[in-house]
C-alpha cells in the first residue's frame, strides 16, 4: 500500500452574495507527493463543487495560487502534503486567503487591487536612455546585471507583502518596492528622480521595520530584504 | 428565462483583446505606440495579465543576429520548414524569421533582461533541430532570460502596454462574438467579479486565448489553457485549421507535467522501464535516449502500453524512469541545477539517489484559428473576416505546421503580435462604427442551460473521463478504432455535462460556472482534435497514426474543421504555401517535400 497521511484542512470560506465568513474542514486522505493545488482540485471533485481558489501555472512560476496555511503566506502548488506535515508538525491546516486585498469569495481575493500598489511604482522604464552609438543593444555586462538580477525574478505572488508586518494601508509593499528598485538599478532607465520620489516617500522603503520576513517567505528565495536594506543605505544608484 | 441575469451597461473601445499573454499585449503595444489615441481593451480570465500561461516559457527566442559570421536567416527558415514536416507555411516562415531580431531589440530596448555575455551582448544557447547550413552542426541560435524568458517577455510587454494606458478587465470570460452581417464588432463578456454580464462593442477584435493543454491528462500547459477562444471561433461558424496537429513532450514529470528538459539526457540520463532496463536502444539503436523528441515519446507510451510502465499511487498516472544517480555531482548541481530542484520541489525525490519518474507531457497545439501573414481570421472558404484577428498558441498561420522547433513559439507570439498590431491601425482608419443589434442570445441559453441543469454527475469525473479519453485514443498514438471510440465517448461525456447540477447558486465569482463552461470549450475542441485526426489517414509531425504510419503527398495539405453543432464535423482543406520553393534561387530545392531526418 503506497503510504498516505489523514489530513484535515480548515478552509476559510466567504459567500459574497450572503457576506457570510465561515470555517470549514475537509477530511481527506491524501498521497505523499500531493501538491495542495491537488487537494484543492480533489475537494472540487469529490466533495465540495463550491468551493472557489485560485490558480494558473500550478508550477510555481506565476505565483497565483498564495494562499496563507498555518500563519504562513506560501503558494499552494508548491506545498507537498508529506512536506508539509513534517514542516508544520501537524495533519490540520488552516487555509486562509492572502490578507493583501479584499476577498471576493473564498480564497479568492482581488489582485487588481493588490497590484495597484505595484502599477504606482511604474513597472515599466518611464524614460530609456539613449543607445551608445553603433549598437542596437543596450551593453550591460554579467557583472552589473548580477547586481539586481534577482530583484528581476519576482512574480508578484504578495506572499512578501502579506508577511510584512508593516502596515498594508501605509506602505506600497516589498514587491512594489522591488519593481522600483530594479528601474533605479537598470542603465536603461534615465528617470531615476521620479522612482527615489516614491521610493523615499512616505508609502516607501522607510516604512520597513527590516524584520526580514519578506525574504524568509519568498517562494523565488529573492533576498528581498537586501535590496530594501540597499535602497534605505541610498546604495542603489550604480 | 434569462431573468436570472445581471446584465451591465454596454461598453464601446477601438480594440477589444481577448487573452493577455505575450501575443495580446504585444499588439496591444504596437498599437498603443502608434496611435496613442485607440482606445484598448484587454480581457485576461486570470487574476492578473501577469499571471498568463506566456510567463512560464522557459528556454529561449530563436533568432539571427544579422551581424552574426556563421547563422543566416535562411538556416533558421530551413530548419523550421523542416521541423513543420514540410506543413508551414513558408511565407509566414520567411516573414516572422525577417522581423525577428528587430522583435528582440524591441523587448530589449524596452527593458527585458536578457542574459549577456561578457561583452554586454546578448547570450546564445543551442536548441534541437535548429542547425548550421542546413543540418550540418548545432547553431547557437536563442538569446534568452536565464530560465524565465517567457516571464521577461510578460513583464515587459504587461509594463509597456500599463505604460500607454491599456484598460485590463480581469477575472473576465469571452462567451461569445458578435457580428454585424459579416463584420466582427466585439464579444459578449462574463465579468466574474461582478457576476454581470456585458456587450463590448469594438471596431476591432482580437482573439490571444493561448493553446488547450488541459484537453489531455498531463500537460505542460496551465490551469486555464482550455481551449476557450478555439470554441469561441467554432461557435460563431468559423474554422480551426490543423487541430490534429499536437505536440508532446516526452518527458514531463509525473503529477504537474512540468518539463523535465531533454538536457537531461544529452547529459547521460538514461530512461528505464519497470524492471529498470534500459529501453531506448531496442527502438533508436543509435540515437538511444538522444532520439528526437517524437520517437522517444511513442518509445515510452509503448513500453507503459505493453505493461512496463510504473504507476504513481499519488497522482495515478503510469510513467517510466529516468535515471540520473550516475551523472556527477558537478552536472547535477551545476548544470542541471533548475531541473533537479523540480524533481526535488515538486515530488519529494533527490535525483542523485532516487530514479525520477517522467511520461510524455502535452506541450504545445499547432492547429488553431486559420488567419493571414498579419493574423486576419479566415473563414472556411478563406475569405478574412473584417474586423476579427488571431494570434499566439490559438491561431495558426502557419509558422509550426505539424511539428514546432523548440524557441519558436514565443518568437511567434510577439511577431505575430506586431502585425497584427500593424493590420489593425490599417482597418481602424476606415472601420465602420461598432453597434450590434445582437444581445448575446447565446450567452444567455448557454449560461441559463448550466444554472439549470439536474442531475447527480460530477464535473470533475467527466473532466477527467474526457482526460484520460483523448490521452488514450487521440495522444502520443492514434489509430482508426481508437479515434472511433473517442469520438462516440466525447458525445457520451458531452450528454452527461448537461446532466450536472451547480452547487454554487450566486454569480459573483462562481468558479463552478467557469468549470462548466470550460469543461463544454474543452469537449468542443477534443471533438474537433479527435476528427481531424481520424480524417488524416498519414502520419505527419506530431500526428502519428499507427496503421498509417509514413507521410503521404495526397494530405499534403492544412485540415480545415468547422462544426455547425456538437459532433457535426465538416472538412476543407488549405494549400500549404510553398512561395520560398517557388520564387526559385539558390537554396529553394531545400524547401521541397523533404524527409523529417535527424
Amino acid at each position: 500500500m503506497a503510504k498516505t497521511y489523514s489530513i484535515t484542512l480548515k478552509i476559510h470560506r466567504y459567500n459574497p452574495e450572503e457576506d457570510r465568513s465561515w470555517i470549514q474542514d475537509y477530511h481527506m486522505e491524501a498521497g505523499r507527493i500531493l501538491r495542495f493545488v491537488d487537494l484543492f482540485h480533489k475537494i472540487n471533485d469529490e466533495q465540495d463543487s463550491t468551493l472557489a481558489w485560485n490558480s494558473s501555472c500550478e508550477h510555481g512560476q506565476c505565483g497565483t495560487c498564495s494562499v496563507i496555511v498555518n500563519g504562513k503566506p506560501l503558494l499552494a502548488c508548491e506545498l507537498l502534503v508529506e512536506n508539509a506535515v513534517h514542516r508544520f508538525r501537524t495533519t490540520t491546516f488552516i487555509i486562509e486567503p492572502l490578507d493583501v486585498a479584499p476577498v471576493i469569495r473564498d480564497l479568492m481575493v482581488d489582485m487588481e487591487k493588490a497590484y495597484e500598489k505595484v502599477n504606482q511604482v511604474k513597472p515599466y522604464i518611464i524614460e530609456p536612455a539613449p543607445l551608445p552609438v553603433e549598437r542596437d543593444v543596450y551593453p550591460i555586462t554579467p557583472n552589473e546585471l548580477e547586481l539586481y538580477v534577482n530583484a528581476t525574478r519576482c512574480i508578484n505572488c504578495f506572499c512578501c507583502a502579506s508577511a510584512c508586518i508593516s502596515s498594508h494601508k501605509s506602505f506600497l509593499g516589498p514587491n512594489a518596492m522591488l519593481a522600483a528598485i530594479v528601474r533605479v538599478m537598470d542603465p536603461r532607465e534615465q528617470e531615476k528622480e521620479e522612482r527615489f520620489k516614491v521610493l523615499y516617500s512616505d508609502q516607501g522603503v522607510y516604512r520597513c521595520h527590516s524584520t526580514q520576513a519578506c525574504t524568509f517567505v519568498c517562494p523565488k528565495e529573492i533576498d528581498v530584504a537586501h535590496f530594501i536594506a540597499l535602497a534605505k543605505e541610498g546604495a542603489i544608484k550604480l | 428565462m434569462n431573468r436570472i441575469f445581471k446584465k451591465g451597461p454596454d461598453f464601446y473601445c477601438d480594440l477589444l483583446i481577448i487573452g493577455t499573454g505575450g501575443a495580446g499585449l504585444r499588439c496591444a503595444t504596437e498599437v498603443l505606440e502608434k496611435r496613442p489615441e485607440t482606445s484598448v481593451m484587454a480581457l485576461t480570465k486570470v487574476s492578473h495579465p501577469q499571471k498568463s500561461h506566456t510567463s512560464t516559457a522557459q528556454g529561449g527566442l530563436a533568432v539571427v543576429d544579422p551581424r552574426d559570421p556563421v547563422d543566416k536567416n535562411i538556416f533558421h527558415m530551413f530548419d523550421t520548414w523542416k521541423g513543420s514536416d514540410c506543413t508551414a507555411d513558408q511565407n509566414i516562415i520567411k516573414k516572422i524569421i525577417e522581423s525577428s531580431w528587430e522583435q528582440i531589440l524591441w523587448l530589449e530596448n524596452r527593458g527585458m533582461h536578457f542574459s549577456r555575455d561578457i561583452e554586454g551582448k546578448l547570450s546564445k544557447r543551442t536548441f534541437g533541430g535548429h542547425t548550421l547550413n542546413f543540418g550540418e552542426s548545432l547553431a547557437y541560435r536563442a538569446v534568452f532570460e536565464a530560465d524565465r524568458t517567457g516571464k521577461g517577455i510578460m513583464d515587459t510587454t504587461w509594463g509597456e502596454a500599463l505604460k500607454r494606458g491599456i484598460r485590463f478587465l480581469t477575472q473576465s470570460i469571452a462567451t461569445e462574438l458578435l457580428f454585424t452581417g459579416n463584420q466582427c464588432v466585439g464579444s459578449v463578456v462574463f465579468k466574474q467579479k461582478e457576476g454581470e454580464f456585458i456587450r463590448i462593442l469594438s471596431k476591432a477584435t482580437i482573439i490571444a486565448t493561448g493553446g488547450c493543454g488541459q484537453v489531455f491528462k498531463v500537460t505542460t500547459n496551465c490551469r486555464q489553457n482550455t481551449g476557450d477562444g478555439l470554441a469561441l471561433a467554432l461557435q460563431a461558424g468559423l474554422p480551426v485549421m490543423d487541430p490534429e496537429a499536437v505536440q508532446f513532450h516526452p518527458t514531463g514529470i509525473v503529477g504537474p507535467g512540468i518539463l523535465a528538459s531533454e538536457a537531461l539526457r544529452s547529459e547521460g540520463g538514461v530512461l528505464r522501464n519497470k524492471d529498470l532496463k534500459p529501453f531506448m536502444e531496442r527502438y533508436a539503436p543509435k540515437m538511444k535516449d538522444l532520439a528526437p523528441r517524437d520517437l522517444v515519446s511513442r518509445a515510452i507510451e509503448t513500453e507503459i502500453r505493453q505493461g512496463r510502465g510504473v504507476l504513481n499511487p499519488d497522482h495515478g498516472i503510469y510513467h517510466v524512469w529516468i535515471d540520473l544517480r550516475h551523472l556527477s555531482e558537478y552536472v547535477l548541481d551545476m548544470k542541471l541545477g533548475e531541473i533537479s530542484h523540480f524533481f526535488n520541489k515538486f515530488v519529494n525525490i533527490n535525483p542523485k539517489e532516487e530514479l525520477c519518474p517522467v511520461c510524455p507531457s502535452n506541450h504545445y497545439h499547432m492547429g488553431g484559428i486559420p488567419t493571414t501573414e498579419f493574423g486576419e481570421v479566415q473563414n472556411g472558404s478563406q475569405d478574412t473576416v473584417p474586423g476579427l484577428f488571431a494570434i499566439g498558441e490559438c491561431a495558426a498561420a502557419s509558422f509550426h505546421g505539424f511539428n514546432r522547433l523548440a524557441a519558436n513559439s514565443i518568437l511567434e507570439l510577439i511577431t505575430m503580435g506586431k502585425f497584427a498590431g500593424e493590420r489593425v491601425l490599417e482597418y481602424l482608419k476606415e472601420a465602420p462604427a461598432e453597434t450590434s443589434k445582437a444581445e448575446g442570445e447565446h450567452t444567455l441559453s448557454l449560461f441559463s442551460g448550466y444554472l439549470e441543469a439536474q442531475g447527480r454527475d460530477s464535473l470533475g469525473r467527466i473532466r477527467e473521463a474526457m482526460q484520460t479519453m483523448m490521452t488514450g485514443k487521440a495522444g502520443v498514438f492514434r489509430t482508426e478504432a481508437g479515434l472511433l471510440e473517442a469520438v462516440e465517448g466525447l458525445k457520451e461525456l458531452k450528454d452527461r455535462a448537461a446532466k450536472t447540477a451547480l452547487s454554487t447558486r450566486g454569480l459573483i465569482m462562481n468558479q463552478e460556472l467557469v468549470r462548466r463552461w470550460e469543461l463544454d470549450n474543452l469537449l468542443t475542441v477534443s471533438m474537433v482534435i479527435a476528427c481531424a485526426a481520424l480524417n488524416r489517414r498519414e502520419s505527419r509531425g506530431a500526428h502519428y497514426r499507427e496503421d498509417f504510419p509514413e507521410r503521404k503527398n495526397e494530405y499534403n495539405y492544412h485540415t480545415l474543421t468547422t462544426m455547425e453543432e456538437s459532433g457535426r464535423i465538416e472538412f476543407g482543406k488549405r494549400p500549404v504555401d510553398m512561395s520560398i520553393l517557388e520564387a526559385g534561387g539558390g537554396h529553394a530545392q531545400k524547401f521541397g517535400m523533404i524527409k523529417r531526418e535527424y
